[in-house]
């Protein structure tokens, strides 16, 4: 009987244990779903946005410029071009011998080439290096072109310091052959050992070179300056307006669809053409904007706007303004709808006005959605740029350069890319910064998951 | 919601809409005007007697305009299908599935959408560059994907949180499997926010400039915006030809903003503002 009792008992106390189990196999493979789901995503963001930031930063380590061969890639080390030596050492030899067989100081000279033969020796000893070695060796022989790099290979120390050691030596004895004895191609011995020296490329690591030239140039300040002036002007305006609006069209009315497409409108040209187009309204001559602003008294001519700097950095930001506040309304206003309108009535019972309904109630429960939307607008104003670029350029003299027209310069038309990096990454210490500041703000808000609610 | 709208308010919504659509509304103008009123006290006049269409057969005729639409088309289509597929999974993960790091992941992903271009602009490049990727269309796909994958996960993520759980525990019980709930009763539902991030996403691609400006040099590559911007010379400025194609590009805009308004608004404002 008794264990007759016991092993229904079991049989339950076993599938409950299933049932456990099951449950905890379906989370795990819950789990490891969600990281298979999420794996794509993940690596595309790490490689196409977070490993090119760091590589910025990498980047602005070094003396990086496009246009010059020895410096369009990061060397860490030495390299050494072979094109350039083997353009210099053989000639030298040559020249060298034949001093020595008309019999000019056979002794010093012989000391002299048995020192490049012993380097030389050196250098194709590594067979990867003697391999590069013929090929652009039988390339010059053959005057076929090199392409860019090719002829660069990386060295160690050791070996760029014996090749160090062995150009000083030699330019150094044959200085002192030259000074002592004339040479029939005395000349030309002294230029090919100098051009020896140029086949040696020392690594392009300036270390934080960049930035500290870049914090000191007054060119840089100017343009975070700019920045930060174009940003916290036109994002307080956009707020104050777009605020306004959104209070004033909070209720229902005719033709709302209207206004909404009319708000959207704005916001959904590309910011390149809308720039171009309030080009043309500030232009000096024949834009209409340009003439009204004139005529109501704004400014003196109608010119001023696109060449001075103040009238340049005012049609920049009344731009800006122009395109966000409707966008900036809307967002308000979807915040705005949110407030249950019962707040209100309990308030207008209470004996509360509008002024202290708005500082009470609507600012409060308004926060968030508020500093979201400032979040937003303060980064997309600090990182402008196809504004700018289409509408002033930059100019006139550089008062409406932001950092990131800067950074543009500096890396695409100067062909500067470590220093234009440093600037980028300057950019993006700026705009973390402020992100910091404002999610500190919000707290944990905005990425809360609304599941645990 | 309640407030009733005075005569007032409708003088103030015309005004607002009136500033707001002023310059296009210049644009139009001017784009029917012959050159010689183009310059001068005529400039200023907000009709012309002599309408004329020379300008909108410049833009097409003189200028590979067609081309930097296909470009565009090609570019901003090929990057909205493929982040926004890439983005759903991880998207569905996110809202729907339980495992721990997911605060870590949307954090992360917010702050990739706030990077600055500028700065990821000079290893891509160089990337691009070595690679022999400069003036293609997968040259600007690619790094079109730092800014749309985070924007299509965030958006996604939050329509995603939308959907009813129920639904869902009604399939499993019925013994679907975790691949057909997303097929069969997620998808379907998701349907019309996928659609609002698809839109979003697009309009993103379509307006971008500064990677298009640096990376498409060639005429045949160039895309809309950069096409556009182009127009300028050094010494003169073809405003008629602009104004013409300014109208061109913004028509199809208009018309897709005034289809789908509802949606882009609750895009743009998903996420902002909590429910």
């Amino acid at each position: 009987m008794h264990s007759n009792l016991e092993k229904p008992d079991k049989k339950i106390d076993h599938s409950v244990g299933n049932v456990q189990l099951k449950q905890k196999k379906k989370k795990l493979s819950e789990r490891s779903a969600g990281y298979l789901l999420i794996f794509p995503s993940m690596l595309l963001i790490l490689i196409v946005a977070i490993w090119p930031v760091l590589q910025s930063f990498y980047l602005s380590l070094f003396d990086l410029k496009l246009n010059d061969p020895t410096k369009s890639t990061v060397h860490l080390n030495y390299s050494f071009d072979l094109e350039r030596y083997l353009n210099s050492a053989p000639f030298l030899i040559t020249a060298i011998d034949q001093e020595i067989q008309n019999g000019h100081q056979v002794d010093q000279l012989t000391k002299i080439k048995t020192e490049i033969d012993q380097f030389d020796a050196l250098l194709q000893k590594d067979p990867d290096l003697k391999k590069s070695y013929q090929t652009i060796n039988d390339k010059l022989m053959d005057f076929k072109s090199i392409s860019d790099g090719e002829a660069l290979i990386s060295i160690d120390k050791k070996l760029s310091k014996r090749y160090q050691n062995m150009t000083d030596n030699v330019q150094q004895e044959i200085k002192e052959v030259t000074k002592t004895a004339k040479l029939e191609q005395g000349e030309k011995i002294v230029g090919l050992s100098k051009g020896l020296n140029d086949a040696l490329i020392k690594s392009n690591f300036v270390g934080l070179q960049h930035y500290k030239e870049n914090l000191s140039s007054p060119r840089t300040w100017l343009a975070i300056w700019n920045t930060l002036v174009f940003t916290i002007v036109s994002v307080a305006f956009e707020l104050v307006i777009g605020l306004a609006i959104a209070l004033l069209i909070n209720k229902a009315f005719f033709g709302r669809g209207l206004i909404r497409a009319s708000i959207l409108i704005p916001w959904a040209i590309p910011t390149a053409v809308s720039a171009l187009m309030w080009k043309f309204l500030y232009d000096g001559q024949n834009g209409i904007v340009a003439h009204l602003f004139e005529k109501v008294g704004l400014v003196d001519k109608m010119s001023d706007l696109l060449t001075t700097n103040i009238g340049a950095m005012f049609s920049v930001i009344f731009t800006d303004v122009w395109k966000t506040t409707p966008y900036m309304a809307l967002l308000l206003l979807a915040g705005l709808l949110t407030i249950p309108s019962s707040l209100y009535e309990a308030a207008a019972i209470d004996g509360a006005n509008k002024w202290q309904q708005f500082i009470k109630i609507t600012l409060p429960l308004l926060k968030s959605s508020l500093l979201v939307a400032l979040l937003f607008r303060t980064l997309d104003a600090f990182r402008v740029f196809d504004l700018i670029f289409v509408l002033t350029g930059g100019g006139p003299a550089n008062s409406t350069e932001t950092i990131s027209i800067l950074a543009y310069k500096v890396m695409f038309s100067q062909t500067n890319f470590g220093n234009g990096s440093s600037l980028s990454v300057i950019v993006f210490v700026c705009v973390a910064i402020i992100s910091i500041i404002y999610i500190k703000l919000l707290g944990a808000d905005l990425i809360q998951d609304s599941n645990k609610k | 919601m309640h407030k009733k709208a005075g005569p007032l308010f409708y003088i103030f919504l015309f005004v607002f809409v009136f500033v707001v659509m002023f310059p296009f509304l210049w644009m139009l103008i001017t784009s029917i005007k012959p050159l010689t009123e183009l310059f001068g006290d005529k400039a200023f006049i907000p009709y012309t007697s002599r309408p004329t269409l020379e300008n909108y057969v410049s833009v097409f005729t003189k200028y590979p305009f067609l081309h930097y639409q296909w470009n565009s088309l090609v570019v901003a289509s090929i990057t909205t299908i493929y982040t926004v597929f890439v983005a759903s999974f991880a998207a569905y993960a996110i809202a729907r599935l339980k495992f721990r790091g997911k605060t870590i992941i949307l954090g992360t992903v917010l702050a990739v959408s706030m990077f600055p271009q500028i700065a990821t602009i000079s290893p891509i490049y160089m990337f691009l560059k070595n690679v022999g990727l400069t003036n293609s269309y997968l040259g600007l796909i690619i790094p079109y994907t730092t800014f749309s994958l985070p924007l299509s996960i965030w958006l996604l993520v939050s329509f995603f949180r939308k959907i009813p759980f129920d639904l869902e525990e009604a399939a499993k019980i019925d013994g679907a499997s975790m691949w057909q709930t997303y097929w069969r009763v997620i998808l379907p539902l998701a349907g019309p926010g996928i659609f609002t991030t698809s839109i979003l996403v697009f309009i993103g691609a379509w307006n971008e400039f500064l990677f298009s400006l640096t990376i498409n040099t060639a005429d045949k590559y160039k895309t809309v915006p950069v096409g556009i911007a182009m127009f300028q010379g050094q010494y003169t400025i073809p405003w008629g030809e602009i104004s013409a194609a300014t109208v061109v590009v913004t028509i199809p805009l208009v018309i897709l903003v005034l289809i789908f308004q509802r949606r882009i608004v609750s895009g743009l404002t998903s996420g902002s503002v909590k429910e």
